[in-house]
């Protein structure tokens, strides 16, 4: 058998990889090996973090609307906005609710007494 | 009028303002908290809130945006039940050398210590401010932003402090429904009035046996 080197075919697919990782710290942007790992767990990361990515803004939602209807009333809470909101059958979600909350605060007041009745 | 309110403030100015630099008070509030006749762990909840910036509709988890708090009359502090003899505050100390040796996963530790304790009687005489900002620490999420949430919180063990010149707000805390009183308490309660008022009665019959004679004497 006569010898084969094996050319380019490495280096045109590390290439891609180097491209992907190219704004990566220090060695993980450098170094053929740790290139490969890091955009393992690059990938891994931005596939699990999809997922958490909606859990994560729904509870900064919730947080912000909590904090906004306590200053409210005396003894009010997001609990009790929530049921109120369902019992009136309104359609709003955590997302808009918290938008209104930071840019338009007595427009939210104003919905959670109209609803309490 | 600043350097009035300055000079007035009886205590460590430098550990009142300590590192006041390194937070970025635009837009932050000074709230004040009066924790005359407040239960200790209910106000540090409220503090700790306050101190998160949890009240404010912008709240982000991963920066600290949180209003200046000051705790006035810290000495006034209540506490219910037997804790003023039986609350414990624990420490170890000791200090720790290698932590993860390469052979054994223990930690070594340089010098030996001794669990300590102390009593909240004993803490609230040697500094009463201290058993409040345990109280709001252990209340933070333990995270970075921690020791910087620490620095935003001033708490005083009298009336007085150095901040007399900025815009303060006064905290008003939530109402509480607080819960009637244990049979055997209210009971014990009941036996106190009635002893003080024996006493009241024996002093206003020793008065007027007084006021007897010397009306006799006088006459």
């Amino acid at each position: 058998m006569t010898r084969i080197r094996r050319g380019y075919i490495a280096r045109r697919r590390r290439t891609k990889m180097r491209l992907f990782v190219s704004s990566f710290r220090g060695a993980h942007s450098r170094l053929s090996r740790t290139i490969t790992q890091q955009k393992i767990r690059a990938l891994v990361s931005a596939h699990r973090d999809r997922d958490r990515k909606k859990r994560d803004f729904r509870r900064l939602w919730i947080t912000r609307i909590n904090a906004v209807i306590r200053g409210n009333l005396v003894s009010y809470s997001y609990s009790r906005l929530i049921y109120n909101l369902y019992k009136a059958q309104l359609v709003l979600n955590r997302k808009i609710l918290a938008q209104i909350a930071i840019s338009n605060r007595n427009c939210l007041y104003m919905i959670s007494n109209e609803i309490i009745k | 009028m600043a350097n009035q309110a300055a000079t007035a403030f009886s205590g460590n100015m430098k550990k009142a303002l300590a590192g006041l630099r390194r937070i970025n008070l635009e837009g932050l509030r000074w709230r004040v908290f009066d924790a005359k006749g407040q239960v200790l762990g209910r106000l540090a909840s409220q503090v700790a809130t306050v101190v998160q910036g949890k009240d404010k509709p912008t709240y982000a988890p991963n920066r600290d945006d949180g209003d200046m708090c000051i705790v006035l009359n810290a000495k006034d502090i209540c506490v219910t039940g037997r804790k003023l003899k039986n609350k414990v505050y624990y420490w170890h100390t000791g200090v720790v050398a290698n932590a993860f040796s390469v052979c054994m996963n223990a930690c070594v530790y340089r010098y030996i210590g001794h669990l300590k304790e102390r009593t909240l009687k004993e803490q609230m005489e040697r500094d009463p401010t201290e058993a409040i900002r345990k109280a709001v620490l252990r209340m933070l999420p333990r995270n970075k932003l921690r020791d910087d949430r620490d620095r935003k919180l001033r708490i005083f063990p009298g009336s007085e402090h150095p901040f007399g010149d900025r815009p303060l707000e006064p905290y008003v805390m939530p109402p509480r429904r607080v819960r009637e009183l244990r049979p055997r308490v209210r009971r014990a309660m009941i036996r106190e009035q009635k002893k003080a008022e024996m006493q009241q009665s024996n002093k206003d019959m020793r008065k007027n046996r007084k006021k007897e004679v010397e009306a006799e004497v006088t006459a």
